[in-house]
Formats: structure tokens, sequence, C-alpha cells
């Protein structure tokens, strides 16, 4: 008995040692939660909230750095440029700066990141989703000077290089690395598959020396886990926690992710082809009883695809109002003039598209059937959410309410627009030739001019057409450790500059 | 022993080939990866080249061959998501998945059966009441729920151990407690009904009529011949743990191949899921096969020819 | 598993079957009755299953619409309350929908995916057995490779992969959770054949040239089903914790429908906050599997002739 007694006081005694040495950790190093983990760590794939949470702006550096708050963008790798024709760009590379590996900065380092991130022989993420079709040339102009000519005019270029990281020459064309080479106040140390990944900070760097000396990556998917390694101190920031999670205000702080929640409606197929009918599906969900329920009580209720922080957000329109009556209303006019009302209509969510989804759509399914809506939900995954949200639609397809979320971080309305309502877009509802023309010119303009082209889009299809439902600009949680000093932003929902974290004194 | 050996390696290659053949097709039925590696609004051409780079525009059959030659050459292909070899992938997830096994299943065979058979003893009496009770909850808790309140319990409330991750043994005792639960809960349940049978059968009656032995040496008797239905029930539980481990590596940030393997399917990583299933179910044929030797090692009945 | 035991249940008997037995009734069902009636755990078990039987057939008429009713302003409502009306004695989900009224009309998928997909591994599983332990031979050392195939390959990821390519409705999930059980009532029944065909009245029945499947079906068939039944109640909790599994990597079955293991995924969110949205249809799982491993371990000696007395009389101290 003694003999037991002795051991499990030993095994306690070890435990709450060894407890005790996980959470100490060395002073100026800092270890971050992620929901999951990275799987190849390029600098092409930057765009990728994945990737570019960890090594953007902190391994590898971008020419042009987006300044979210303000809308427009910083020199960060140029110190300046200039448009000389509608087509072409000067860049002024800052000088001084050499890669991890020694390589110098220069006009042909640029040039080399961007043969090999536009390389058809990759499909990286920065190419396909903000450089395809933009037939972009670079050439030296001098070692520190770069002209880029594009095949078409492209009056948001800087917008677009705030995507394409400058990676060192000697990373190799044709294939993808796991190993990130840039100018950036960190190096790349390690990265242990499904485990974590390292940065050192990188005496060497050519701009402020960052406070923090190491950074550490995990990765839990479960939030309820992630939140409890920064209690415990395990680890000093969790990227988003679910919001019921969230219970301590003092670390737990909210930040707007740039992703738009929305029902897309198939406004082709009866009896969603009648207007009556999508405007009763607005008036008959109530959004507000979600916020602070199963959505965060600090998301907005949304009225457009783009959120506040993109160019081309129109202000002047208002969230629908829930209005059960006027609804029911709608449907009964719809009704007497012959549209079929209470045909069955498939509301299509996704498991896990954002924190507590599948009640949100359960609950918006059983408030439709409360005005009279006959609703089937069916929640697909990934894969043949997909299917369904691109073109080719399938001809057969029943009327449908598919929810969306669409995230905009790169700032400007070009990137939603087509894609979302152009007739070619390719998860485009809609056919309308004035809408397209509206949107085709809108994205040759530049300033003010681009900002009030795509306010009238935006204007257009809420008020106008009603394809949409919108529903909210999501926010996230993070979980700040007591440690840290820092306050997330919109641009966390893309990158994490760890040379902005403090510790408190 | 060497030609039974033998015998059953030739018959597990068949099972291997099968295996190999449902998994190549049946995951390539579940769609095509184009859509989740590339932009949602990425172009046709893009989308073709992607498909083209990665082989995936020729016929079914000719990617499937090209899988074969591949296999030759001990080549599984490249991994979608890390862009590696896929056996690179896999053999390092490996080891994690493993470790976890090699623990958990021992602590599973010494608790279920010190608990079953101390449970057939008096059956019944107040232990074996509260060994089943206790057992039959084990073997009917959702896990994942177990691993979460165990994070929420001794890592958060008691700070006693850490939440989540590897490095330190002590990062080990949650998961491996979380996966021994429900085994030891079946097995509890196995080898308590086998034991009372082994303890009632007539020969141990004969030998207690007789007054041979000891208490003790009847139980081991009994002990003996009861262990042959908890080795085939043990060898199921421990291929299952793989099931376990894909819940535990997900909540704990395991690196291991149970985690990798839902990813992959996830992520349409074909070769990582080949890679891993050929793994996974080399690993549960060697274990067969032990499990095999280890009846005619207990039981002398059983002759190989 | 050849195995014949006294339930953990029938530990009763000692204290419950002192008196002498009842005069002897006719009907072999009510002397299955007043045996239960003894057994009080058994009796137990079975009530609790026929409340759940209740559930299950008439569950979802009549609550179907108190399981959706949507009530945002008792979101997350503690248990043990009856501010709110008896429905809500066990608290609310995140959306304020009766707990209560949501695991009622859960029972009815719960236990129609479990028993289907046991059922049907249990015939298949079953009748594959007993051709494998029968006729030895090529046929058995295929359907034995099959057998190693399948559960070399872990079932969650055949449940994933498979509900990948077909929608997770009720009746893939049910398949797929049949298919990969299929194996260990296979290689079980092999087992137990293995042995029993070489017994005497097999034997017998051979010489005087019986035919093989009235061997099988006649002679061998009753002498598994006892083993069945024990290792089915097992399989029963499994199927039911796999279907949750799948549900926690959220893949399992989808809403609007629901089940038990659904619901304890689901809940696994919100287990820092509100406890019971899990807790309850936990137990519901917990109670089932208890009740029916209980019943089945008593129903397998009321039901064989050799281990009947152990209820009917006195038991001995050592068994």
């Amino acid at each position: 008995m003694t003999i037991r007694t002795s051991i499990i006081l030993g095994i306690a005694t070890a435990a709450l040692m060894t407890a005790g040495q996980v959470s100490a950790q060395p002073s100026k190093a800092v270890t971050i939660v992620l929901p999951a983990g990275p799987d190849r760590l390029d600098p092409c794939e930057t765009p990728r909230s994945v990737i570019g949470r960890i090594i953007k702006q902190n391994v590898v550096e971008t020419l042009v750095e987006l300044d979210y708050a303000n809308r427009t963008t910083l020199p960060r790798l140029a110190d300046s440029w200039e448009q000389t024709s509608p087509t072409e760009w000067l860049f002024k590379l800052h000088p001084g700066i050499t890669f991890h590996d020694g390589a110098p900065f220069d006009a042909k380092s640029v040039i080399y990141s961007i043969e090999r991130t536009t390389d058809p022989a990759l499909t990286c993420i920065t190419r396909t989703k903000y450089f395809d079709g933009t037939d972009i040339k670079a050439t030296e102009v001098d070692a520190h000077t770069v002209k880029f000519v594009t095949g078409k005019p492209i009056p948001i270029l800087p917008t677009l290089l705030a995507q394409l990281a400058i990676a060192s020459p000697n990373t190799p064309k044709g294939k993808y690395t796991a190993q990130p080479i840039g100018t950036g106040p960190y190096t790349f140390d390690t990265w242990t598959q499904g485990e974590k990944v390292v940065l050192k900070r990188n005496d060497a760097y050519w701009g402020a020396k960052p406070v923090i000396e190491q950074a550490t990556y995990v990765w839990r998917s479960e939030s309820s886990v992630a939140a409890a390694m920064v209690e415990t101190g395990e680890a000093d920031l969790a990227f988003s926690i679910a919001p019921q999670d969230a219970t301590n205000p003092k670390t737990d702080k909210v930040y707007p992710n740039s992703d738009s929640a929305m029902f897309r409606l198939s406004v082709d197929i009866p009896p969603l082809n009648d207007v009556r009918v999508r405007k009763a599906i607005n008036l008959a969900i109530d959004r507000k009883a979600f916020l602070g329920s199963i959505i965060s009580p600090k998301a907005e209720l949304a009225t457009q695809q783009v959120g506040p922080s993109v160019l081309g957000f129109n202000p002047t329109l208002k969230p629908w109002d829930y209005d059960p009556e006027q609804a029911m209303a709608l449907l009964a006019e719809a009704k007497a003039a012959g549209v079929k009302v209470d045909q069955e209509i498939r509301m299509v969510g996704r498991p896990a598209m954002f924190s507590n989804s599948n009640e949100f759509v359960e609950a918006a399914a059983e408030m439709l059937r409360g005005v009279g809506f006959n609703i089937k939900l069916e929640n697909l995954e990934m894969s043949q959410w997909l299917e369904m949200a691109n073109k080719p639609f399938s001809p057969q397809r029943k009327p449908n309410i598919f929810l969306t979320m669409h995230d905009n971080n790169s700032g400007d309305a070009a990137f939603t627009a087509f894609f979302k309502y152009h007739s070619n877009g390719r998860q485009s509802e809609l056919h309308d030739p004035e809408l397209d023309a509206l949107i085709v010119n809108a994205g040759t303009q530049s300033g003010e001019q681009r900002a009030a082209e795509y306010n009238e889009v935006f204007r257009r299809i809420y008020q106008d057409i009603v394809s949409d439902v919108p529903l909210f600009y999501m926010v996230n949680y993070m979980r700040v450790g007591s440690r840290l000093d820092f306050t997330p932003t919109i641009a966390n929902a893309v990158e994490l500059q760890l040379a902005k974290l403090t510790l408190k004194p | 022993m060497g030609g039974f050996i033998f015998k059953r390696s030739l018959q597990s290659v068949f099972s291997l080939i099968a295996l190999i053949v449902l998994v190549f097709f049946l995951a390539r039925l579940t769609g095509s990866p184009a859509d989740l590696y590339l932009p949602q609004d990425a172009s046709p051409e893009v989308r073709f080249q992607f498909n083209e780079r990665l082989g995936f525009n020729d016929p079914l059959y000719v990617q499937f061959g090209r899988f074969l030659v591949g296999l030759l050459h001990f080549d599984m292909g490249e991994s979608l998501q890390f862009s590696r070899p896929a056996v690179d992938v896999v053999l390092n997830a490996f080891p994690t998945t493993l470790m976890l096994a090699a623990i958990t299943m021992p602590i599973v065979i010494i608790l279920s059966v010190i608990t079953g058979s101390l449970a057939a003893f008096r059956p019944g009496g107040v232990f074996d009441r509260l060994a089943s009770f206790i057992s039959l909850i084990g073997a009917s808790t959702p896990n994942f729920w177990v691993a979460i309140v165990g994070v929420l319990v001794f890592a958060v409330t008691f700070r006693i151990l850490p939440t989540s991750g590897t490095g330190t043994p002590l990062h080990w005792v949650l998961p491996v407690a979380v996966l021994t639960l429900r085994p030891t809960g079946v097995l509890v349940q196995v080898v308590r009904t086998s034991m009372i049978t082994a303890l009632s059968s007539a020969y141990v009656k004969t030998a207690k009529a007789r007054g041979v032995g000891s208490r003790a040496i009847i139980f081991v008797h009994a002990l003996r011949n009861g262990l042959l239905p908890v080795i085939t029930v043990a060898s199921d539980q421990a291929a299952g743990i793989v099931n376990g481990a894909v819940i535990v590596e997900t909540v704990f940030g395991f690196p291991g191949i149970g985690k990798l393997m839902i990813d992959s399917v996830m992520l349409r990583d074909f070769a990582v899921i080949q890679a891993a299933v050929l793994v996974t179910a080399l690993a549960v044929f060697i274990i067969n096969i032990l499990v095999d030797i280890t009846y005619a090692l207990v039981d002398p009945r059983i002759r190989y020819s | 598993m050849p195995s014949s035991i006294p339930a953990s249940g029938t530990a009763d008997v000692t204290h419950t079957t002192q008196t002498v037995p009842g005069p002897k009734k006719n009907s072999a069902l009510s002397d299955i009755l007043s045996l239960l009636w003894r057994d009080k755990v058994a009796l137990l078990s079975a009530f609790l299953l026929l409340i759940v039987l209740v559930c299950v057939v008439v569950g979802p008429w009549l609550m179907a619409d108190k399981a959706r009713a949507l009530n945002l302003m008792a979101r997350n409502a503690p248990p043990f309350s009856l501010e709110k009306g008896w429905m809500f004695v066990l608290g609310a989900d995140a959306l304020g929908r009766s707990l209560l009224a949501r695991i009622i009309v859960a029972s009815q998928n719960t236990m129609l995916i479990a028993a289907s997909a046991v059922a049907i591994s249990i015939v298949v599983g079953g009748l594959l057995g007993l051709i494998a332990g029968y006729k030895e031979g090529w046929i058995s050392a295929v359907l034995l490779r099959l057998a190693d195939a399948i559960m070399s390959f872990p079932s969650m990821l055949l449940a994933v992969i498979v509900l990948f390519v077909f929608d997770p409705g009720v009746t893939n999930v049910i398949l797929v959770l049949a298919v990969s059980r299929i194996p260990i009532f296979l290689r079980t029944v092999r087992a137990e054949v293995l042995e029993i065909k070489e017994r005497m009245f097999v034997t017998a029945a051979r010489a005087m040239g019986a035919r093989t499947d009235r061997i099988l079906l006649q002679h061998i068939a009753p002498m598994v089903l006892p083993t069945l039944i024990n290792l089915a109640a097992l399989e029963m909790a499994f199927v039911m914790l796999v279907e949750s599994g799948l549900s926690f990597l959220g893949i399992g079955i989808q809403p609007p429908e629901v089940t038990w293991g659904l619901m304890v995924a689901d809940g696994r969110n919100y287990l820092g906050s509100a406890w019971w949205l899990s807790f309850w249809p936990g137990v519901a799982i917990m109670l089932v599997t208890m009740a029916l491993n209980l019943l089945s371990n008593w129903l397998r000696i009321a039901t064989d002739p050799v281990e009947r007395w152990r209820l009917q009389t006195t038991v001995g101290k050592n068994v």
C-alpha cells in the first residue's frame, strides 16, 4: 500500500514539475496556435491564409504592403513607384537588402520571383488568383529599378503586387519549395510535419529590429483546445477561436476577417425567378437575432459581397429589415400572380464554413418555413459544395438558396464583382448585359471614379436585382496571452506580422 | 512454422492487392482535387494546366497503370498537399501512431485481463458489478468527448497535464488514456465472459474436486484457456486503434497517420491515401500473423500444416 | 468468443431467486417473462429499451415540431429548470431547441442506423462465416482474406471515402458501417463453427446424409446465435460511436437529420460553457449500450437450456 502511495505521489510530483517546464518559455519566444497546419510553405502561396499567416511579411516580403485601415498601399521592399503609361510602371527598390541566403535583393531577383510565380508549370495561388490573364512582364532598368509592362491597363497593379512575395533567386523554378527564403525580419528555421514550424529572428534585417526572437507555430483544429493552450500559458496567441470559447474579454479580441456570408439565390429557376419571392426570403430572416447568439455580437449585418474595408463598398445600402408580415404578403401576392411559391427549395450549406454555420442554416431554414416556404436543408462537403457553386451549373438543378462565404482581402472590388456577378463569372447566377458593362467599365477606372462605379454595381445587385441574401460581415476571435501586447486587425485574416507583437513590460 | 508464415504472407499479398485496387478507384470517385487546390475563380486554362501537370487528364486506366509501375519501384507518387513523395509523408507520420498503439495496447490488455479475471472470479460480486458498469461506460463514451473533457479538466482546471501537442512524456498521458478507454471497456467484457466459462469448465471443476493445487494454479490454468478469444478481440481492437487515433490526433494535434489519412481524403491527396492505407494494412497484417503464432503457442491443439 | 456467462445483471439472482421456482407455465413467453421479473437489473434494462422503442416509433411523430422550434432567447438554457415548461427539463441547445424533444426525435435515426447496420452485418457476416467455417478450402480462404482486407482498412477512413462519393444520408451511413463490421461477425462465427462441426451431433447428421444447408441452418446456426447476440450488443455501441466520430469530423449524418451521435459532436463545441448539450445525448447512448449488454447477457442464459438453471434455482457460491 505504501509503495503504491509513493508511486502515485512520485508520478504526481513529476507531472507537476514537467507541466511547469512545459508552460515556461524562453522570455522572447512566442508560440502561436493556428486552426490548421500549412501544407507547403512556398512564397508563391502566401495569399492562402494557412501559409500567409506564417511567412508573409515575416520570412518573405512584398514590394508593396496593403494598408487595410485606409484602403491604400504602402511601400515595403519598393521605396516608390509611378505609372508611366496606362500599361507601364516603374518601381524603385530599396537598396542594400540581402536575402537570408546572402543573395542580393535587386531588380534581377524581383524579375526571377515574378517569373517563378507566373510559371505555368506550377499552379501558384498568387498567379491563379491575382495574376491570371494580366500578362505581366518585368524588365531591369537598373539594379534597383524594375519596369512592369502589362498586357492591358491595370490601374491597381500596386494592390496586385502586394500579394506577390519576393523569394530568393536560389528558390527552384518549376517546383514547390518547403523552405522559404526571403528578405523578412524572420528566417525560416524548421518545419516538422504535422507538428510545428519554427521561425527565428533575422538579426541582419534591413528594417527595424523586432522584439520577438523566435516564433513557433502549432495547429489545433479544436477551438476549445486552442483556447485552452493560451489560457494555460502553453501558447501566446490563438487565431480564430469560436465565439463560445471567447469567454475572457481580457484576452479574447475580436477582429473583422474580411469574410462576408451570404445566400446566393438561383434567380433563373422558378419560383426564385420572381423578385417578390427573393425579397420575401430577405425579409423573413431575422439576422439580428443571430448576433450574440450563434454569430458573434461583433459581426455586422451585410449589405453586399464586399465589406467596408474594400474599395468599391457602397456605404449607402442599409441591411434588410426583419419583417415576416411583409414577406408573407409578398409571397401571397406572388402566389396570386401564379408563382408556385410552395415548391420545394433546397437550402445548401457546408459544415464548418464558419463557427456554428450548421446551426445557422438550420435556424435560417426554420425562419423561412415560418413565412410559408417549403425548404429542404442539405449540407454538402467542400468538394461537392464547390461543384454546385461553380459553373457549369447542372441543367436539372432545383431552385436553391446557397450559402456562400466570400473573402476579399485584397482591398479591391475587382476580385469580387466579375467572379460573382458578371455573365462570365465562374460563380455568377446573373446575366444582365447592363450590369456586365458596368462591371467591366469599373475595372478600368481608378480612384474615386472606380469606387463610385463599383458602388453602382453593388446598389443594382442589392436594390434592383435582389439576387442574394446578404447576411453578415464575419469576425474572428483571437486569444492573446497575457504576456503579449497586441490588438488584431483585419490584416490578420491573411497575415500576422511578428514584428508588430510586443511583450508587456 | 516457417512454412506457415510464408503461406500467410502470400495470402496477405492477395488481400493487399485487393485493398490497393479498391482504394485507388474509391479515392478517385470522390472527385477532382482541382477545385480544392485552385482559387474558386480559377480560369479553365489554369484548371487544365493543373490536371495536366498531375496527370489527372489521362483516362483512369492510364493513371492506374502508372501507379502500378511506380509501385514496382516503391514509388507511391507525390503528395498533392505537401509536394513531397507520399511515402516520405506517410513514414514521417507513422511512428507517432505506432507509438500510440504500442503504448496503448499493453495497457489495455493488462488492465482488462486483470479486471476481467477478478470480475470473473466471483460473478455477481460487488467488484464484478462495478467492473461491468465502468467498462460499459468506457465502451460507450465517444472518445472525442472524453478527450476534450480531459483537456478542460486536467489541463485547464487542475493544470497537471499539458493540453495538447507532443514533446514530453506527459504529453502522451491524455491521448493514451483516451485511446485506452474503449478497447479496455470491450476487452473487460470479453475476458470476464471467457474466464467464467473457463473457470466453470469440466477440467477445472475436476481439478478442484480432486483438491489439486491452490486457487492460484487453477486460475492460471483457466487463464490459459480463457485467453484465446481475448487474443482475437484484442487484435481486432489493435487494428481498430487507427480509428481512435484519427480522433485523438485531431484533438491533441498529434502528427500521426490517422489525422493524415483523414486530411488527405478531405484534400483528395490520392497518393498519400494510397500510401497510408498500404502502410497501415501492412501493420495490421503483421499483427494478424503474430496473433496466429500466439495462438499456436498458447494452444498446442492448433497445428499449422 | 465461445462463452457462457451469467450477466453482471444476473448478479441479482443470488438475492432474488432464493424462492422455489413458481408453478410451470405453459407458454414459453410467459416463462421468460417470469424469469425476467425475477432479475431486476435485466427487467430494468428491458423496460428502458421498451421506452426507447416507443420513442423510436412515435417520437418523431409526436415531437418533430418541438424538436425543430427555434427559441433564440432560450439558447443554451440550463437543465433542471421548469420555468420554460417540462420540455426544457434537460435544457436547450444552441438554437434554444428542447434537448429532451431532440433526444426523443433523434432516437429514431440513431436506433435505425445502429440496428440496421448491426443486423446487416450479422446476417451477411454470419452467413459468410457459416460457409467459411464449414467449407474449408479456397472459398474459406478467399472470404477470410477479403475480411482481412476490410479489417485492415480503418473503418473511419472507409466511411469518410464512401460518404464523400455518395451523400451522407441515413442509408449510406448504415451500409458503410455494416460493411466495415461484417468481418468481425464472419470471423467469430467461423471460429465457432470450426469447433461445433466436429461435435457428435453434426457428424451424426452428416453421416445420415443431411444436406449441407440443412446442417448449417438447423444444427449449427442455433448454436452460434447466443454468441452473436452478445457480440451484437457491444457492436451497437460501436456503431453509435463511429457514427458520432464521423459527425465530429464533419462527415456523418447532416442536419436537419439528427442522431445522438451528431448531438454529442455538435455539443462538444460548448463543453466549456454548456456541458448539457453533449452530455444528455451521451447519456442516452450509454444507457442504451448498458441495457442492451445486460439484457443480452441475461437473454443468453435464459434461452440456453444448459445454463438456465442458474436463473431458476438457487445459485451456488461458485459458478
